[in-house]
């Protein structure tokens, strides 16, 4: 027969206790308080610490947050034993922490400093530990101090337990022990949701909040953690996280009409739309920088203008229907405008990658959004429900357009793209992981959603980067077409979020639509050609130098015979006088033997100007030349980008409705992005051209240099 | 500008007008009873082509106002401008008959010697000095620029400085994002290798007395020892010798800054060189030009 209650004695007080209690629980329920550091009341007991060890007249002191209480059971939980045992574990304790800790610093109630205050130890006799366990700060909520770390188990609790996110763990032996998130990852790069439970759970500053420098929106309402917890996509999200954070999140109210952000302004912020729809579109005139003069005769003059693809088509313009912007929805390149409704989110890649804008958002009614930094948006993306939702539109609305924007797959059929919504699988990486690797087998073709993908191949001699593949590029085609292992290593540059098809959805799509099969197969031919052209160069040409500044990539280098050249500058003149006042090269750059390479788009191996293209306007043609297409916004993020400064921002005057005055136009300038043109519409590029001293030559330089070390080998 | 195998057709022009030329002057000097005279018919022809090809080489100037215009190339026109000016000297002094006649003309005579004397003297530079620039200031940076680079060279040598022997006075203390984004090696200090403050007031005492003053003041960078390469390879051995391996780093970048700035005030000089001796030679041939036009007015009106 179970008792229905269990009489002991704690501290001489009788008390009576339900079976099962254990002496702590007993001791708390009669106002005797034994101090603990891995015990929380809402987590299994696991008694590692061994801070609430009481005396019951045993061999060994017991811990009494796992020791249930027994009958006639005679406890101290003060006494002088007790107590020496009690201060010298503190002690230890404190040895090896860095007092003051994070906690400490930050709200004064570190467990262990408290305690140890309490039990009168100021400094702790025994010697620090002499090496560092390390802190990770790769986590854009939490910050983990690994030296303020007690191994007393509440984060994985809290982490198992109560979110059942089991991500944190135990790892190493003795005095390596330490706490590790899956497979001992950084914590930003694992699966941490950034709930919170961890860092509420951790007694010391082992786990602390991240107080971001000016994480206080200025603009907008703080909206309440209360309001926020009551909607969906913030469920699951820590309300403690969502107060600490009170000011990275703002409601906004827009009039109709009101502009909510501009394409090719820079920001940090995301946005989700509560209320109301929004007109997402690019207003910067759709066209090409055209430089045009007369070629023959005298007096030509050479000028600049913008020009659409319908009138002035170059080779290898891309074919596209649509603009990807930073948006759930592409816009059409015919005419790009879209609406965007309640549930939308927009803004990620500026929020997560301080990209610029994409595109201009009005507001079409009143709406509410709620705008917020990169640590709240980090921590919804996290969010299942937030998730959730996304990808739920995505399929709903962006996946048919998004498949539909990339050329080859223009004919999926509705029924197709039906079957793929619910397979799809939307998949997110932090920046430099890896989504496939070089020689694994492919099991998934891949649209790149957000961010940018980067392609490289390794190879003896060392890596080769093939492309960066933005908004609207896809791989993985090669590996699954050619005999199923991949060719490239794919790695994320930022945070980069793809739509993964199945091997057995993308052979379905290959064996329905024979058309897009081909088309594939054709694009995955060009740039396996393409691949082993690049590498065959490497191989022929060891000239170390000039591969990793990717001069043996270009088609066309301009050099400057430095033993001729009397550095007038007439070349720079020239280049300025033909290109409206925007110089294209600059007379500086690398040397070779008496030759300087002057700074002029060389169509670099690692095409860094690629990078970050809110629109995707800046891409390689498969000669490897650069082409800026039609809807370039302007931004000047490839200028920015490009280490060698060339490309240039070129200004025009275009005629845009004047909103104060309905029906009438004003002129405002508008920037596009222009590198070297080769002066094409004339018989030799005008820096050639102007060099008095016949210094400036324009090279191909696998023949050039080619035959220069050829040369030098023969010496 | 280098006087290659491009150049030998417009050699063989500039030989043929000389021979052609000579060809008809001497007969004309023999048969002429007076002597040959600038007045005279061949006098005449003479000085009109002499004319002709000085305004030709004077239109170089406006040539390269307009670089883009499709009127021949540049490189041709420099060309022209050295063969066809240098054919005009002997055509003048075959218009004058090798006298001189009066002030004008011997003022002009002496011009046209100079401005020839000075593109020659140009073109001579123009072919050596750029020869010397590319083997001599290997780190040549736009000339424009140097004044920038020299600024980031100084502040690149603060930052060492300070990051090794501590506050500098005069010198300002860079913020730990400054070392940081510059990418600079940790220093002694900033390593926790403890280095005596002897052997940091010893690189202090150098830099504040020898280096700052050698990148901050012209006249110091001729005069400094640092201004000389094996005399600052010297001195920086002794360095090496008297400092601890510590700051050998710093020691080493210090000497790249120095290099640096050597080759800085080296391509100055050079580039100065190079066209300095257009301040002679276009101020003069404008004046050749002006007063030939006066010449001609005057011997043909009067």
């Amino acid at each position: 027969m179970i008792p229905s209650a269990i009489s002991l004695t704690i501290d001489g007080q009788k008390v009576s206790v339900a079976p099962g209690t254990t002496i702590f629980d007993a001791a708390r329920l009669n106002g005797i308080r034994i101090p603990t550091l891995c015990h929380q009341q809402n987590e299994v007991p696991v008694g590692v610490c061994r801070v609430c060890v009481v005396d019951v007249g045993g061999r060994v002191l017991t811990a009494s947050c796992v020791r249930p209480a027994e009958e006639g059971m005679n406890v101290a939980t003060a006494s002088a034993k007790v107590t020496r045992a009690r201060r010298t574990l503190v002690e230890l304790l404190m040895s090896d922490h860095p007092s003051p800790c994070a906690r400490q610093q930050h709200s004064g109630d570190c467990e262990l400093e408290t305690l140890a205050r309490t039990e009168g130890i100021e400094s702790p006799r025994f010697a620090r530990r002499d090496s560092s366990r390390g802190r990770d700060d790769s986590s854009v909520a939490i910050a983990v101090d690994h030296d303020a770390c007690i191994l007393c188990d509440r984060c994985i609790r809290g982490c198992d337990e109560i979110r059942h996110n089991d991500v944190l763990g135990r790892m190493g032996k003795g005095y390596r022990s330490g706490i590790a998130f899956d497979n001992n990852q950084p914590m930003g790069d694992s699966s941490c949701v950034s709930c919170g439970e961890c860092m509420i759970s951790c007694p010391t500053g082992a786990l602390t909040n991240k107080f971001h420098v000016g994480t206080a929106l200025s603009v907008g309402d703080p909206a309440l953690p209360e309001f926020l917890k009551g909607l969906p996509v913030f469920s699951g999200v820590s309300g403690t996280f969502l107060e600490l954070n009170s000011g990275s999140v703002v409601m906004r109210h827009f009039r109709p009409g009101e502009i909510i952000c501009r394409e090719g302004d820079y920001g940090s912020t995301a946005f989700y739309l509560l209320k109301g729809s929004a007109q997402v579109s690019i207003n910067t005139q759709i066209g090409h920088v055209k430089t045009e003069g007369g070629a023959r005769g005298f007096f030509s003059k050479l000028s600049s203008r913008l020009a659409h693809s319908a009138e002035d088509r170059r080779e290898e313009e891309a074919d596209r229907r649509t603009i990807p912007i930073d948006a759930p929805a592409d816009l059409p390149l015919a005419k790009p405008v879209a609406e965007l409704g309640p549930g939308e989110l927009f803004g990620e890649m500026t929020c997560m990658s301080f990209y610029p804008r994409s595109a201009t958002v009005q507001a079409l009614t009143e709406c509410t959004a709620l705008e917020m930094l990169r640590n709240v948006l980090d921590i919804l993306q996290r969010n299942k429900n937030f998730r959730g939702e996304i990808e739920q539109n995505y399929r709903r609305r962006a996946l048919d357009s998004h498949l539909r924007s990339v050329p080859v797959f223009a004919q999926l059929t509705p029924t197709f793209i039906d079957l793929l919504r619910d397979k799809v699988e939307l998949i997110r990486y932090s920046p430099g992981q890896v989504i496939c690797r070089q020689g694994e087998m492919a099991d998934s073709f891949y649209l790149v959603r957000i961010g940018f993908v980067k392609v490289s191949q390794s190879h003896p001699g060392g890596e080769i980067i093939l492309a960066y593949l933005g908004r609207g590029g896809y791989f993985g085609e090669v590996g699954l077409l050619g005999g199923g292992t991949r060719t490239a290593t794919c790695a994320a540059l930022d945070h980069v979020e793809v739509v993964r098809i199945a091997a057995d959805d993308f052979r379905l799509m290959m064996e329905q639509f024979p058309e897009i099969h081909r088309s594939l197969e054709t694009v995955a031919l060009g740039r396996q050609q393409e691949n082993r052209d690049r590498l065959a160069l490497v191989e022929s040409t060891p000239l170390q130098d000039f591969l990793a500044q990717g001069l043996m990539e270009a088609q066309s280098l301009l050099i400057l015979d430095l033993e001729r050249c009397t550095r007038c500058d007439a070349c720079v003149r020239a280049c300025a006088d033909a290109h409206d006042g925007v110089t294209r090269l600059i007379r500086e750059g690398l040397r070779f033997d008496k030759y300087l390479v002057a700074t002029s788009c060389r169509q670099c191996r690692d095409p860094l100007c690629m990078v970050g293209c809110p629109v995707g306007s800046i891409r390689r043609r498969n000669s490897l030349e650069v082409i800026i297409e039609d809807w370039c916004i302007g931004c000047g993020q490839c200028a920015n980008n490009c280490p060698y400064g060339n490309i240039n921002m070129h200004p025009f005057t275009v005629n845009v409705a004047d909103p104060e005055s309905p029906g009438r136009t004003r002129a405002v300038v508008k920037q596009k992005a222009t590198s070297c043109d080769l002066c094409t519409d004339h018989a030799e590029p005008s820096c050639v051209y102007a060099c008095p001293h016949d210094a400036a030559h324009r090279v191909d330089p696998r023949k050039f240099f080619g035959r220069l070390l050829a040369q030098s080998k023969s010496d | 500008m280098l006087f290659d195998q491009t150049h030998r057709k417009w050699l063989t022009a500039t030989v043929i007008i000389l021979i052609v030329a000579t060809a008809v002057y001497i007969p004309y000097a023999l048969s002429s009873p007076q002597g040959p005279r600038g007045g005279s018919a061949t006098g005449l022809a003479f000085g009109i082509a002499a004319f002709a090809l000085m305004i030709f080489a004077g239109l170089l100037g406006a040539r390269k106002k307009v670089p883009v215009w499709r009127v021949g190339r540049a490189q041709t026109w420099m060309r022209g401008h050295l063969w066809l000016g240098l054919i005009s000297l002997p055509l003048v002094l075959f218009h004058a008959g090798f006298h001189k006649r009066g002030t004008l003309t011997f003022v002009l005579m002496i011009l046209t010697f100079l401005v020839v004397a000075s593109g020659i003297f140009g073109a001579i530079l123009q072919a050596y000095i750029p020869r010397r620039m590319t083997i001599e200031v290997p780190m040549e940076t736009i000339y424009e620029q140097i004044d920038h680079v020299r600024s980031q060279l100084r502040e690149e040598a603060d930052q060492l400085a300070t990051a090794a022997c501590g506050t500098i006075e005069g010198v300002r203390a860079p913020a730990a994002t400054e070392i940081a984004a510059s990418g600079q090696t940790a220093s002694a200090v900033e390593i926790g290798v403890e280095v005596s403050e002897e052997s940091r007031a010893q690189l202090r005492e150098f830099y504040v007395c020898r280096m700052r003053p050698f990148l901050n003041t012209p006249a110091e960078r001729r005069s400094s020892p640092l201004a000389d390469a094996p005399r600052a390879a010297g001195l920086f051995e002794e360095l090496r010798l008297l400092l601890p391996p510590e700051l050998h780093e710093t020691l080493k970048d210090f000497e790249s800054i120095c290099e640096e700035e050597r080759q800085l005030v080296r391509q100055a000089h050079l580039h100065r060189i190079l066209h300095a001796w257009l301040l002679v030679h276009v101020p003069l041939s404008y004046g050749l030009l002006v007063l030939v036009a006066v010449h001609a007015v005057m011997a043909l009106r009067f």
